[in-house]
C-alpha cells in the first residue's frame, strides 16, 4: 500500500516539523544565529576536547523570541472542568507569561493555565472538546491512555491532519476506563509539551467504593525544566537535541510550580494522582518515610493494593497511590535517585524536593486512617484479567528490539562514549553527560524499534490485527548499541498487560498504556486489541520519539 | 602460544572432567544458572580463587533480577540503590567434605558485608542485595552459623557486579591515555 507508506511519510515528516519552527521565528522577524547557550554543567566535569565552542547542529528555538514576555497574559494555575456526558469544552492553545524559578518567560498554555484544565468526566461519558490554535506551530491533542475511536487519538498525517494557527479541530474523547489520564499534543512534544501543554483527564468510575477511604485527593503532575541563569534552554528547531538521553530538566516541577506546598493532619491520608510529563526524566516520588500503597496505574487498579516504598513512575506513565501522613512536622515529597557521574565512574545520592507537606499535630478524622491499614483485592480486575490468562503462555507474536543508529556526531563524543561502555545501568535516572547529550540531535540520531522477526524497523514494520484479538509483544531493549537508554514503550488506542520482565512473572498485574523497559532487559506485553484503527506504538521520551523510535499498526474492525 | 593451546584442549577437557568426579556423597552438580532467570546483561561470572582443592576448574555465576513483588520495571530502595535478587550458582566443583559454602554480598570498600546465604545441595543460593556496586563472595566457612557478620574461612569464589565495570574516564577519556591513578583515581 503505497498511499499508506506515504501517509507515513507524512506523520513522520509532521512529528519533525522542521519548517513550522522556522515559521515561528519569521514571525517575530528575529534571526536566531548564535541563540544557543551552552548547557548547564557540573563545573567539576572537564570539557571534552574539541568541544569547547560546540553547538547543536540544528538552529535554536524559542517561543515569543524577542518579543516582551510582557505581551501576554499571565498564566494561572490549573482549574478544574467537571464535564458531563455530550458537554463540549474549548480549548484554547495560546501563549502566555510564566515565571519559573524566578524567569519570565513565553510559553504555551491549554486555556491559559498550568497545567491545562483538570478535566473530570464520568466512566462511559462522551466529552465534546473544541481546540483551537492560536500558536504559531502546527498541534493536535493526544488523549493519552483513553481508548476513544481512533480519528480523535491526535496523531498528525495518521488519525487528522495537525491544527495549523487559526484552526480548530474538535475531538470526541469517550472514556470507557476509570482512572487518570492526560492530554498533549501529538507534535513536537520535546517542545511543545516541555513549553507547558498538558493536562490532566479524571474519569470518575459509578462505583464510589472504587477505590479505598482518603481524607482527600490531590493531582500531582511532575515535571522538570533545563534551565540556565539566563532562563530555559533553546530547544532545536528542525529537529530535538538531547537525542541520545533526551532533555533532562534541572528545575523541577509539581503542577508547574517549583515550590509546591501542602498542609495535613497527622494521621492524614491522601491520595496522589501522579502524572509525569517530563520529556525523559522518570522519578523515584518518595514521601519522606511516610507510608505509601500503590492503588492504580494507567488504565485500571491493580490486583490488589500494596505496600511500596516510593513510586518510580516513567514519562507518561500515571499512579494512583494513597499516603499516611502520620508525624506531625514537614514531609518533604522527593526525587531520591543514585545519579550517576561517568566521569568519576561513580554513583552519588542526590535528592530534588519535589513538594513539601507540613503536617499539624491535630489528628485527622480516625476511621479513614484506620482503613488505610488494610490492602483491599480488586475482585473485578482480577476477573477481568481471567479472560486473558490463557494467552500468557503462548509465544509471542512480535518481537522488537530497541536500539539506536547514529551518525557525524563529534567524534570526542564517539570517543568517550564508546571509552564508557563497559557497564551501562538499567535506568539514566540524571543526564550525566550534559555537553555531549545536548549536542546529538534528531538529525544525527536515529532511535530505532526493530521487527526481529521482519527487520523492518520503525515506520516501515506493518503489523494488522483484528478486533478481539489478544496479541504478545515482547521487546528487547538491547545493551548493545552505541548507546543503550530504558524506553517508556507507549501504545495508543488499547491496553495492556506487562506479563513478566527477563522470565519473571508479574505478580500484580495492572492495565497500562506505557511501561519502561530498562536496558538489557525482555519485557513481554499482552496485549488486547479492542480498539480498530491505525494505532501508534512509540517510546515516551520525547526526544527519542521524534529521532524515529515510533511505529503504527492496523486494527481492523467497525470503528464504534 | 597458539598450537600449543589446541595440543592442549583435549587434556583440558579431560581435565575438567576428571576434576569433576560425581560421588553419592559429593554430587557434582551441573545446575548452573539459567540465562533467563535475570537480564543476561548484567549477569557476572564468579571466579574462582583455587584456595580449596576441587575448585581449579570451578565456574561460578550470579544472576540478577527484579523482584517480581514490585509493581515497577526496576526495584529501589529507600537511597535510590536498585534492589535486585541475586542468585548464585557453582558447577564443576568438587564439594569440600567439611565445611560449608556460603555467599556473601560485600561493597567494593568491603566496609559493608550482609550474608546471602548457604549453597544447598545444588550449588545454588540466592539472596537480595541493596548497592549499586557490589562484590558477590563465595567462601568455606567451617560451620553453617547464620548470625555471623562476616566470613572467617577461605575466599573460593568472588566476583563483581556489572556496575563494578563503570571506571573513571578520568585519563581514559576522549583522546587521553593517561592512567587514572595519576588523578588521583585508583577504582
Amino acid at each position: 500500500m503505497k498511499w499508506r507508506r506515504a501517509v507515513h511519510t507524512v506523520a513522520a515528516l509532521a512529528v519533525a516539523l522542521p519548517g513550522a519552527l522556522s515559521a515561528q521565528h519569521e514571525m517575530h522577524g528575529m534571526t536566531m544565529e548564535g541563540a544557543w547557550r551552552m548547557v548547564p554543567m557540573d563545573p567539576n566535569m572537564p570539557m571534552l576536547p574539541g568541544l569547547e565552542n560546540a553547538v547543536p547542529v540544528v538552529g535554536p528555538f524559542m517561543p515569543g523570541m524577542g518579543m516582551d514576555p510582557s505581551m501576554f497574559p499571565e498564566a494561572r494555575p490549573s482549574e478544574t472542568v467537571a464535564m458531563a456526558d455530550g458537554d463540549t469544552l474549548d480549548i484554547a492553545v495560546s501563549m502566555v507569561r510564566r515565571t519559573i524559578d524566578g524567569h519570565e518567560m513565553v510559553m504555551f498554555g491549554y486555556n491559559g493555565q498550568y497545567p491545562g484544565p483538570l478535566i473530570q468526566a464520568p466512566k462511559d461519558a462522551t466529552i465534546i472538546v473544541e481546540v483551537t490554535n492560536e500558536i504559531e506551530l502546527p498541534t493536535t491533542i493526544h488523549w493519552h491512555g483513553v481508548r476513544l475511536a481512533n480519528r480523535f487519538d491526535g496523531v498528525p498525517g495518521v488519525t487528522q491532519l495537525a491544527i495549523e494557527r487559526g484552526e480548530s479541530f474538535t475531538y470526541e474523547v469517550h472514556v470507557p476506563d476509570a482512572g487518570m489520564y492526560w492530554y498533549h499534543p501529538h507534535v513536537r512534544e520535546d517542545v511543545q509539551q516541555d513549553l507547558g501543554l498538558f493536562g490532566n483527564l479524571l474519569v470518575t468510575s459509578p462505583d464510589p467504593d472504587y477505590y479505598g477511604p482518603a481524607h482527600r485527593e490531590e493531582v500531582f503532575v511532575l515535571d522538570d525544566m533545563l534551565m540556565d541563569a539566563e532562563g530555559a534552554l533553546p530547544w532545536g528547531e528542525s529537529a530535538p537535541t538531547h537525542a541520545l538521553m533526551g532533555r533532562f530538566g534541572n528545575v523541577m516541577m509539581v503542577n508547574g510550580e517549583t515550590d509546591y506546598r501542602l498542609s495535613a493532619n497527622a494521621g492524614e491520608v491522601i491520595r496522589f494522582y501522579l502524572t509525569n510529563v517530563a520529556n525523559s526524566r522518570t522519578f523515584n516520588v518518595t514521601f519522606g518515610g511516610a507510608r505509601v500503597k500503590i492503588v492504580a496505574s494507567d488504565v485500571s487498579r491493580f490486583e490488589r493494593e500494596q505496600w511500596v516504598e516510593s513510586v518510580i513512575i516513567a514519562p507518561a506513565e500515571r499512579y494512583v497511590v494513597d499516603v499516611r501522613f502520620d508525624q506531625p512536622g514537614e514531609v518533604a515529597i522527593a526525587n531520591t535517585i543514585q545519579a550517576i557521574n561517568h566521569f568519576r565512574g561513580e554513583f552519588y545520592p542526590h535528592v530534588d524536593t519535589l513538594a513539601v507537606v507540613s503536617v499539624d499535630e491535630r489528628p485527622a478524622e480516625a476511621s479513614v486512617s484506620q482503613a488505610f491499614e488494610t490492602l483491599r483485592d480488586h475482585d473485578d480486575v482480577v476477573a477481568d484479567i481471567d479472560a486473558f490468562r490463557p494467552f500468557f503462555e503462548r509465544e509471542p507474536d512480535h518481537e522488537l528490539e530497541a536500539t539506536v543508529r547514529v551518525r557525524d556526531l563529534h567524534p570526542s563524543i564517539v570517543l568517550s562514549m564508546e571509552a564508557d561502555t563497559l557497564y551501562v545501568p538499567p535506568m539514566e535516572w540524571n543526564d550525566a553527560m550534559p555537553m555531549m547529550n545536548w549536542l546529538s540531535t534528531g538529525e544525527q540520531v536515529t532511535w530505532i524499534l526493530k521487527d526481529r522477526r521482519t527487520g523492518a524497523e520503525n515506520m516501515a514494520i506493518d503489523w494488522r490485527f483484528g478486533v478481539g484479538d489478544v496479541v504478545k509483544v515482547r521487546i528487547f531493549n538491547t545493551p548493545d548499541s552505541f548507546h543503550p537508554m530504558n524506553h517508556p514503550v507507549h501504545v495508543h488506542g488499547q491496553r495492556f498487560l506487562v506479563l513478566s520482565m527477563d522470565g519473571v512473572e508479574t505478580e500484580n498485574l495492572v492495565w497500562k498504556d506505557t511501561a519502561i523497559v530498562p536496558v538489557g532487559s525482555t519485557m513481554d506485553l499482552l496485549i488486547e486489541m479492542s480498539n480498530p484503527g491505525e494505532w501508534m506504538m512509540h517510546c515516551h521520551i520525547a526526544e527519542h520519539l521524534h529521532a524515529g523510535m515510533m511505529f503504527s499498526f492496523t486494527v481492523e474492525g467497525d470503528d464504534p | 602460544m597458539y598450537p600449543f593451546f589446541s595440543a592442549m584442549y583435549p587434556f583440558f577437557m579431560i581435565a575438567s572432567v576428571l576434576g569433576s568426579p560425581a560421588t553419592p556423597e559429593h554430587p557434582v552438580v551441573a545446575s548452573y544458572c539459567s540465562s533467563s532467570m535475570g537480564p543476561e546483561y548484567y549477569a557476572f561470572e564468579l571466579y574462582t580463587t583455587k584456595n580449596i582443592p576441587g575448585t581449579g576448574l570451578a565456574k561460578g555465576r550470579a544472576e540478577v533480577s527484579v523482584s517480581s513483588a514490585v509493581p515497577f520495571s526496576v526495584a529501589l530502595g529507600p537511597d535510590g540503590s536498585y534492589v535486585y535478587d541475586v542468585q548464585v550458582s557453582i558447577e564443576r566443583m568438587r564439594v569440600p567434605r567439611q565445611g560449608r559454602l556460603v555467599a556473601w554480598v560485600t561493597t567494593p570498600e568491603i566496609d559493608r558485608i550482609e550474608r546471602m546465604g548457604t549453597l544447598n545441595d545444588q550449588l545454588r543460593a540466592s539472596g537480595r542485595v541493596s548497592w549499586n556496586k557490589f562484590i558477590v563472595v563465595v567462601t568455606l566457612e567451617p560451620e553453617d552459623r547464620t548470625e555471623d557478620a562476616t566470613w572467617s574461612g577461605p575466599i573460593v569464589f568472588r566476583g563483581m557486579s556489572r556496575s563494578g565495570m563503570m571506571h573513571t574516564m578520568v585519563g581514559h577519556g576522549a583522546l587521553q591515555e593517561e592512567n587514572c591513578a595519576a588523578y588521583g583515581y585508583g577504582n
